[in-house]
């Protein structure tokens, strides 16, 4: 444990569900927050322990909504934190909503050590925000940014197109006013909508399966086209790469030297803990996750935790999918030693075959995606699993 | 039955030339008192002329007795080879048959013909040795002979499966004779040999017993290890005295429809084989070669009764084997006259020989029953016209439905007839149809090209007037169930390397699971082997992947041609 381990810290609650999400979410009644705060004390204080109180070289707080929380919530969570863990992190990310953002807040994130602040923009158009069912307003992203950038933060914003109604030219207007705002990262997603029940999850009283399967259906019907959507992430590869971003991963843009670090963590395969609802974990080239209904996991949390092992792991297939993201590719010499001539094979062999449609590039000992790759990424990593 | 009714025996006595039948007959009517003895001669039956002079029965006929309450109709049967009609027409009308026996001559192999022919139609048969004052006869070989060959031991093939550790284990009735464990047995259809290891009956489980007698149903356990070699309808006998006729009831199938059988995945080649030799045990009617496809691989060329049983057949080896399995176009058997002369017999259209050898194309016509309310007349016969059918009769069963009978080539009636009659009738139309005769016809092959290849098993024979409008129907189609792939996919029909319809899917601009979850790599994976999953299905045609439904969208263009 030499090299230290990312920490995930998973924050439910949200002020509204939006439709299209398929994270653990929870309302935020603070009877709930207060139940669920001394669950993941007690979890962290438990798995910080048998990993023998790890250094914490990343830490992202991730959600849900987790600029919702108190500041007096934020110190105990801070404090936990401290008590499970050597912290001594080189980032520190927590997410937040534009609407939640307020400067006594986030004093008390400064006061964690939180380094970045990852704003959930999604649009800057009153009618993109209304597509998508996200209830801050335009204005509020830009206010945000400014009081982060008081706060000493860097900022990464995040962006969805192909939404129902979408135009070209509405895609190109939010990726002005994003880099209007010059933020230091930017992360930019086409609208996934999955009709599986089974991937979205229902920790939200009334508001089940039926009231989403309709609004998605809807959404999907009025998403642009498939050939609009490629259009859109190629436009925004050309207007971030002009402002001087770089695309490091498939939706992922930063300027020099803001990479995000923890987000790396996963791509390079390395090891991580994930705390709270459906965080995930990958220790010890295991991959682990917990129950993403709240109820479940708290019930749980005194007995030791539900934690899920996937027994279903592929890890060279899943380590090779994971670094062709990244722009730095797959470095075939190294994942040999690493998984094998025979993970090895199978690598060769999916690059023979997507060869004549070229989605892959070989530079040296290298593979990397085109930009072509990159749109049709799924096409390779099918071929890279077992 | 009225008592009357109940005292009636028809019956008719099945003998040799010369074995004493007449005399027989002649000696019934006399004992009844039927024809006073001094109006009595000999061959009293036999009236026609030739007929007394040769001494046979040509022509049967039949005479009333009455004895003790009872009505007793002798019908006379001819004897001869030659008048099997007669006799199974004489027959037909039988409850009951007087075996006659020769004492001195023994069982003649017209008499067993015609003494199986009584037994398949249900009669009893009573044996009589006739001439026993004979010298030097020996009535108990006799006897015994009557026993065991009139025995017969036959047992008829209902049903059968596999079984692991007893082999092809075969239900079976027994007709005639018994069967016990250590019988060498025979096959009659396949000639196959073997021990009987095992029988018993199933009560409902299996229970092994030591026989099997007249009238028990049971199974047995051939030992056979080739399903092929035990089939449903077939008859089992004993191989030492083996009857010398099967039971009615096996018939080799004549399948009508031909289709190609082969695994998704080309290394579930031995699993679709296994499947289909197992499944062969069940239905004496599939029949099926090995078949290469350049574009398929390996796979079988299964001949069937009909559309629906290629379905039930389909069906149930994906459903009880497990297999992934694509099914080409249906086709029927063509007949084709090549420029030498020759006839050669098609039922792949990849195999149809280069059209300038060919002469002439024959196809099967079928003698169509429909049976339909009399408001529905109107939309099948409008039906029919699009089928190539022509009208030869229309009668009413009853005021309310008509019956029309068609004249129809099987290809048409294949092609979705079924289900289009069904729909044009609210479902109240029925269908029969047999076999008429093979009729020249302008036909041509279609084949379907898939990114400048042909698909062997996409090509069907269709008529000329009619092909460039199902090559369009198809491409269209094709167009709308092969997926986007990673380039443009261009689909064409062509007629002898003519092309008459093409179409393009457009290569997919956009697959990529982008969002990253709180490195749920877990749920990426998963989302990644549904997809792969769902390639698993598809077939690689040289680079492009073709569902399978795909294949099947040959069946379906009939209305829409």
């Amino acid at each position: 444990m030499t090299r230290g381990i990312g920490l995930y810290v998973h924050i439910p609650f949200c002020a509204s569900r939006c439709p299209y999400c398929d994270f653990a979410t929870a309302p935020a009644t603070s009877a709930l927050r207060g139940r669920y705060l001394a669950a993941l004390a007690e979890e962290m204080l438990r798995e910080g322990r048998a990993l023998g109180r790890p250094r914490v070289r990343t830490l992202y707080v991730g959600g849900g909504t987790p600029s919702l929380l108190e500041p007096p919530e934020v110190a105990s969570l801070a404090e936990a934190l401290r008590r499970a863990f050597d912290l001594r992190p080189r980032e520190v990310t927590v997410e937040a909503n534009p609407a939640t953002l307020d400067r006594a807040r986030l004093a008390a994130w400064r006061d964690v050590g939180v380094t970045r602040l990852s704003l959930g923009v999604q649009s800057f158009s009153a009618h993109g925000l209304r597509a998508l069912g996200r209830t801050h307003q335009p204005e509020d992203s830009a206010a945000a940014v400014a009081a982060a950038r008081d706060a000493g933060f860097d900022v990464n914003l995040d962006l969805i197109f192909g939404w129902p109604g979408q135009t070209e030219d509405d895609w190109r207007a939010d990726l002005r006013s994003a880099i209007a705002l010059a933020p230091d990262h930017a992360s930019c997603y086409p609208l996934e909508l999955r009709l599986d029940p089974e991937e979205a999850v229902a920790n939200w009283p009334g508001g089940g399966w039926r009231v989403l399967e309709r609004w998605r259906r809807d959404a999907l019907d009025g998403q642009p086209d498939e050939r609009v959507v490629a259009g859109m992430y190629r436009q925004a590869e050309r207007q971030l790469g002009m402002a001087g971003y770089r695309h490091y991963e498939i939706a992922n843009w930063a300027r020099p030297g803001k990479r995000s670090l923890h987000n790396l963590g996963y791509w390079r395969d390395r090891e991580w803990l994930g705390v709270g609802a459906g965080a995930h974990s990958h220790l010890a080239g295991v991959r682990s996750a917990n129950p993403t209904s709240l109820t479940e996991y708290l019930g749980k949390i005194h007995t030791g935790g539900a934690r899920v092992i996937d027994t279903g792991a592929d890890a060279p297939g899943e380590a090779a999918m994971l670094a062709l993201r990244l722009d730095s590719g797959l470095d075939l010499p190294r994942y040999t030693a690493r998984f094998g001539t025979a993970a090895a094979a199978r690598v060769r062999r999916a690059i023979d075959e997507v060869a004549p449609a070229r989605l892959l590039r070989i530079t040296g000992d290298r593979v990397r995606l085109t930009a072509k790759g990159r749109l049709l990424a799924n096409e390779v990593f099918i071929r890279l699993l077992a | 039955m009225s008592p009357l009714q109940q005292r009636i025996r028809n019956f008719c006595v099945i003998a040799h030339v010369d074995h004493g039948k007449t005399t027989l007959s002649d000696r019934l009517l006399e004992t009844t008192g039927t024809v006073p003895l001094r109006q009595m001669r000999d061959q009293m039956l036999d009236s026609m002329e030739l007929e007394r002079e040769h001494g046979i029965t040509i022509k049967a006929r039949a005479v009333r007795m009455g004895w003790r309450d009872h009505e007793l109709n002798l019908i006379d049967t001819p004897g001869h080879v030659d008048f099997t009609y007669e006799v199974s027409r004489s027959l037909a009308a039988c409850e009951g048959a007087v075996l006659l026996v020769d004492a001195s001559q023994g069982i003649e192999a017209q008499t067993l013909a015609n003494a199986y022919l009584a037994v398949e139609q249900g009669l009893e048969v009573i044996p009589a040795i006739n001439k026993i004052d004979l010298p030097n006869i020996d009535l108990d070989v006799v006897r015994e002979e009557l026993r065991t060959t009139l025995g017969f031991r036959r047992s008829l093939i209902f049903d059968s499966h596999y079984d692991a550790y007893k082999g092809v284990v075969a239900h079976v009735r027994v007709f005639d004779g018994a069967l016990k464990t250590g019988d060498r047995i025979r096959l009659m259809a396949t000639e196959r040999e073997s021990e009987l290891l095992e029988l018993g009956v199933f009560l409902p489980d299996a229970r092994p017993i030591e026989r099997l007698e007249t009238g028990e149903t049971g199974y047995v356990a051939t030992g056979l290890k080739a399903v092929a070699d035990c089939r449903v309808g077939d008859t089992l006998t004993l191989a030492e005295r083996p009857a010398a006729a099967p039971l009615p009831g096996y018939r080799p199938a004549k399948p009508m429809v031909f289709a190609g059988f082969y695994p998704s995945n080309a290394q579930d080649y031995p699993l679709l084989k296994d499947a289909m030799e197992k499944l062969r045990l069940n239905d004496a009617s599939l029949v099926y070669e090995p078949e290469t496809s350049q574009a398929l691989g390996f796979g079988f060329r299964a001949g069937f009764l009909g559309l629906l049983h290629l379905e039930i057949v389909q069906e149930r080896l994906e459903r009880e084997y497990d297999v992934d399995l694509i099914a080409t176009s249906p086709s029927v058997e063509y007949r084709v006259i090549t420029q030498t002369g020759a006839e050669v017999a098609i039922d792949n259209p990849a195999m149809l020989p280069d059209p300038g050898t060919i002469l002439e194309i024959r196809e099967p016509w079928m003698k169509v029953t429909i049976i339909v309310p009399t408001t529905h007349v109107g939309p099948i016969m409008e039906l029919a016209q699009t089928k190539r059918a022509s009208l030869a009769d229309m009668s009413y069963v009853d005021p309310t439905r008509a019956m029309l009978k068609y004249d129809m080539p099987l290809s048409e009636v294949i092609l979705d007839f079924y289900d289009q009659l069904k729909s044009s009738s609210r479902g109240y139309a029925s269908l029969d149809y047999e076999f008429a005769e093979y009729r020249p016809a302008e036909l041509v092959r279609l084949d379907i090209l898939v990114a400048g290849t042909i698909v062997d098993a996409l090509s069907i024979i269709t008529h000329r007037d009619r092909a460039p409008q199902t090559g369009r129907v198809l491409v269209n189609k094709l167009r709308g169930l092969i997926p986007r792939q990673m380039f443009d996919v261009r689909i064409q029909a062509a007629i002898g390397g003519k092309v008459v319809a093409s179409e393009t899917v457009k290569a997919k601009r956009k697959d990529v699971l982008a969002k990253c979850y709180g490195g749920d790599i877990t749920r990426k994976r998963k989302l990644l082997e549904k997809q792969k999953e769902g390639k698993k299905r598809m077939k690689m045609v040289g680079s492009v992947e073709i569902p399978q439904e795909a294949f099947l969208a040959v069946l379906r263009i009939g209305d829409e041609t």
